[in-house]
């Protein structure tokens, strides 16, 4: 109710300040001038909102396959985690703008291209966070087990991945926030479509209004996919309680 | 390979035989042709999408792609690649790349002016170059709007120190909206100049030619010297005529060419897109009426490289090869065979 209230006064404080002048609306448009070219521009802005969604979950898809198998992968061999932590962490730094066009000279402008980029940007969190939650499987039933003689192979499928779960989840939803930036840059280095094409147009014809309506999509389909994660987490991982922040 | 050679041999022939008027019909098949824009379809384009929805392309023995760019700097490394048949790119861009060795050229302009402009806004607005002293002037920070910023302030006799250029990337209305630079280098007069305008913004616009900047064809189609052959050449003089005609269209019926715009990016804004054919228009064709759609002049390419160079923007010597042919273009060049009887 109050976060409600909070939002309701920012929108009227910033409604106010354009209003009256204060800032150009050709720099930023006030609230209501967002919600009519969400509106008159619907027809426009639907099929954009589509395509980004598409190139969204696409990539996401292929960054949770992708960072699943590379945090196992150096959890169960620590040579290649000494080996690929370095180059996982580092491509982390690398702006898209460098790569973009090198992504574009391989894959050329269709939707490769975008999920590719989406997952280079979204694999990161997933495989570091499953990573980590595969170290942190209870040291005692890590113990038990050996003492039973499980193979390797049985700890990871019995013990260490139910337990990262819920760290694995954390994952994909850092994930599934940044993937809409990831595809928004994927769609400025050449598109035709998607909501990151749409900004580019707007924003080139002074079409501010519009472009903000397009960010005002973005921001929901991020909340959105990051709901749709953390629904699925409590149907999924509802087995153990999510210990309270602070320890158990 | 050995196989496609007799093939190859005859198709280039038969493009010889069609070449004074190569149209490429009746062949029934086109060949697929990928052309790369400067920046996302505009109102620049407009005569290329006249071309193209007209069928211009097709009864040409074409396939054209109109495929809009990564980012700017893109066109004219993606043609080098070969993932793209020609580019749309700037005249100075062209020479910066040939400068570094690439190995391309201009087969024909697409605006034969320059569009960059000297903008500013508002009660404040710089009507005089002398005014810049003490200004904040927005850049896109590619170095030849820096050069040009030089010159002026050079020819106006401002002390280039007094005058602090900042990078504000592609943002240059928005810069100038906020105030956060006081003049802008590198906004178009026919695009952002004809925007504000619209919006009641009153830009006042100065031209690059006007300042001392010496001439250039802003878009030009860049092409890959080793597409000059027979083969490549015929594909080249068929784009070039059917947009030529495209173009023609254009001046004719310029709404029908920006709804083909629109339908190639419903994003634009119908109204600007029009008033900036409109204002484009006559950029689009040369000075002289006798010169070739497309035409480019080599004396003014001639002075401008030499601004390059003395603006230490170009560091290679000359190249044996000319930047530029008007070969290609619409009653231009002649087939070999025929050479000397026109």
């Amino acid at each position: 109710m109050s976060a409600a209230l909070i939002v309701l006064a920012a929108l009227g404080g910033w409604e106010a300040l354009v209003r009256a002048g204060l800032v150009d609306e050709l720099i930023l448009p006030a609230p209501t001038q967002v919600a009519e070219a969400l509106w008159t521009d619907r027809d426009l802005l639907a099929p954009d909102l589509a395509v980004t969604t598409w190139e969204v979950v696409l990539g996401l898809a292929a960054a949770i396959a992708a960072g699943a198998a590379l945090g196992i992968a150096m959890h169960v061999s620590p040579a290649a985690a000494r080996a690929l932590r370095p180059l996982v962490i580092g491509s982390q730094a690398v702006p898209v703008p460098v790569i973009a066009p090198l992504v574009v000279l391989v894959l050329g402008f269709g939707l490769a291209p975008k999920v590719l980029l989406v997952a280079l940007v979204c694999f990161f969190p997933v495989a570091i966070n499953l990573y980590d939650g595969l170290r942190d499987a209870d040291a005692d039933a890590r113990k038990l087990l050996r003492s039973l003689d499980a193979s390797r192979w049985q700890t990871l499928r019995m013990l260490e991945l139910p337990s990262a779960l819920p760290a694995a989840f954390t994952g994909v939803k850092v994930a599934a926030a940044v993937a809409v930036i990831g595809a928004v840059f994927a769609e400025w280095s050449g598109s035709d479509s998607g909501l990151g094409h749409a900004l580019l147009t707007a924003n080139g014809q002074l079409a501010t209004a519009r472009a903000f309506a397009a960010t005002l999509l973005l921001f929901l389909l991020a909340v959105a996919l990051y709901g749709a994660f953390a629904l699925l987490e409590r149907r999924v991982v509802d087995w153990t309680p999510r210990t309270a922040p602070g320890g158990p | 390979m050995r196989r496609l050679l007799p093939l190859l041999l005859i198709a280039a022939l038969a493009g010889c035989g069609e070449k004074p008027e190569p149209t490429g019909s009746g062949s029934g098949r086109t060949e697929p042709f990928t052309v790369m824009l400067d920046y996302f379809p505009n109102a620049d384009h407009a005569g290329i999408y006249a071309a193209q929805a007209s069928g211009e392309y097709e009864k040409a023995g074409l396939e054209v792609k109109i495929q809009p760019p990564p980012d700017a700097a893109a066109p004219l490394k993606l043609l080098q690649a070969g993932r793209v048949d020609l580019a749309i790119s700037y005249e100075p861009e062209l020479l910066l790349a040939r400068d570094k060795g690439a190995e391309l050229v201009s087969v024909g302009a697409l605006v034969q002016q320059p569009l960059t402009s000297l903008m500013s806004l508002g009660d404040k607005a710089i009507t005089r170059p002398e005014q810049l002293a003490g200004k904040r002037v927005g850049t896109s920070g590619l170095s030849y709007q820096s050069a040009y910023l030089r010159t002026i302030l050079d020819q106006a006799g401002v002390d280039p120190g007094s005058v602090k250029e900042t990078n504000v990337g592609f943002k240059l209305t928005q810069a100038m909206l906020s105030g956060q630079v006081d003049a802008t280098l590198g906004a178009f007069w026919n695009y952002e100049g004809v925007d504000l305008e619209r919006r009641g913004r009153k830009p006042r616009i100065l031209r690059m030619e006007d300042l001392g900047v010496p001439t250039y064809d802003e878009l030009v189609f860049v092409a890959r010297e080793e597409d000059l052959d027979v083969e490549g050449g015929s594909r080249l003089r068929r784009f070039l005529q059917a947009t030529a005609r495209g173009h023609q269209q254009l001046t004719e019926r310029p709404d029908a060419a920006v709804d083909a715009l629109l339908k190639a990016d419903p994003g634009l804004d119908r109204g600007l897109q029009q008033a900036a054919v409109r204002a484009t228009l006559r950029a689009f064709f040369p000075k002289d009426d006798e010169q070739p759609w497309g035409f480019q002049d080599p004396a003014a390419w001639a002075a401008y490289e030499r601004w390059m160079r003395e603006s230490d923007l170009l560091t290679q010597p000359p190249a044996d090869r000319p930047p530029l042919t008007n070969e290609f273009l619409p009653g231009e060049g002649v087939d070999p065979g025929t050479s000397g009887l026109e």
